[in-house]
């Protein structure tokens, strides 16, 4: 089970980076984290909604009420310009941490 | 006999009850719902069953609130538009006032010409350019992160604009000074004052907005 920490840390950049691929909405973001991550990311909605809310409100990304194939309404979010800046800057925090700690592991296998 | 509209609809009173009012998250909790009762009913559960799991996964309405409120929170300390909207209406009342004393010859400006009187409305509309640029652009140099020093910054300027404010209106219906001729004085007032209100009023919005934006991509 992952540290609910750093599932929270986590959450920004991996919507931002799921949003990059085109827009999505709730329940579909959910579901592939969790099918990315084989199961090991389980968000749930009173976590992943506020998060949403507090991006958009933040102007990182932008909202769309919408229909699914059935009909029934559907709240769209994409990515915004300052969206696609936070996620840059994501993107290089964590591959310094990963490149980091694979060093440190790398190390203690030598 | 189950009747999941009719339990759609309790869950939807229970998250009103919890303080979950906003018609935006709670639309988008039930279109969640309602997606994913349709994706366990899929996977051979019966509408009891797939309704009773799927707002389980939800959350519970209290949680879910404090969530939200937490949003709420932030969203009241980053809200700009409030501030920006006020030191707008602030700009266009003080440029309407001087606009109006020196159309009307109120005060000091009884006895200006029209090319004085052209001259200071040149010096409003130097205010409400330098004002402008502040407040739509945003300078590289005032990006200040820290939200308290941009507050003790901001405070500091409204009061220095306040006071300015009340010492020139205090010049322009008094006769205090009497080294120069009440028209240059009035003029020459509005040209001292004037510019650097519009520049105060620039570099405040500025700094907010450069803040902000700079706090929004980084995450702060």
């Amino acid at each position: 089970m992952i540290r609910k920490e750093l599932v929270a840390a986590s959450a920004e950049p991996l919507i931002l980076s799921l949003l990059a691929k085109g827009e999505s909405y709730g329940y579909a973001i959910i579901q592939e984290v969790k099918a990315r991550s084989d199961g090991k990311l389980n968000w749930t909605d009173g976590m992943l909604y506020p998060v949403l809310h507090r991006m958009e409100h933040r102007g990182l990304i932008k909202a769309r009420w919408g229909e699914s194939e059935t009909g029934r309404k559907r709240k769209y979010y994409s990515l915004k310009k300052d969206g696609k800046a936070a996620m840059a800057k994501h993107h290089e925090q964590w591959s310094l941490v990963h490149s980091v700690l694979a060093g440190l592991q790398k190390e203690q296998y030598v | 006999m189950f009747d999941l509209e009719q339990a759609i609809t309790d869950w939807r009173q229970q998250m009103l009850a919890a303080g979950i009012k906003t018609p935006v998250p709670l639309e988008e909790l039930e279109s969640h719902l309602r997606e994913e009762i349709e994706q366990l009913m899929k996977s051979e559960l019966n509408a009891r069953q797939a309704f009773d799991k799927a707002t389980q996964e939800v959350g519970k309405a209290n949680m879910l609130k404090n969530e939200f409120e937490k949003i709420g929170a932030t969203r009241g300390a980053r809200n700009l538009k409030p501030y920006r909207t006020i030191m707008v209406a602030c700009l266009g009342v003080e440029s309407l006032f001087w606009a109006m004393c020196l159309l009307s010859k109120f005060g000091h400006f009884s006895e200006i010409t029209n090319a004085q009187q052209m001259s200071g409305l040149a010096a409003i509309a130097v205010m409400v350019l330098l004002a402008s640029i502040g407040l739509l652009g945003h300078s590289p140099v005032s990006v200040i992160l820290s939200r308290r020093m941009r507050d003790v910054i901001c405070h500091s300027n409204n009061r220095l604009m306040g006071l300015m404010s009340l010492c020139f209106f205090a010049l322009v219906t008094e006769p205090l000074v009497f080294f120069f001729t009440l028209p240059t004085f009035g003029v020459g007032s509005l040209w001292v004052m004037l510019p650097l209100t519009g520049f105060l009023y620039g570099f405040i919005g500025g700094l907010e907005k450069a803040g902000l934006k700079r706090s929004s991509v980084a995450g702060v």
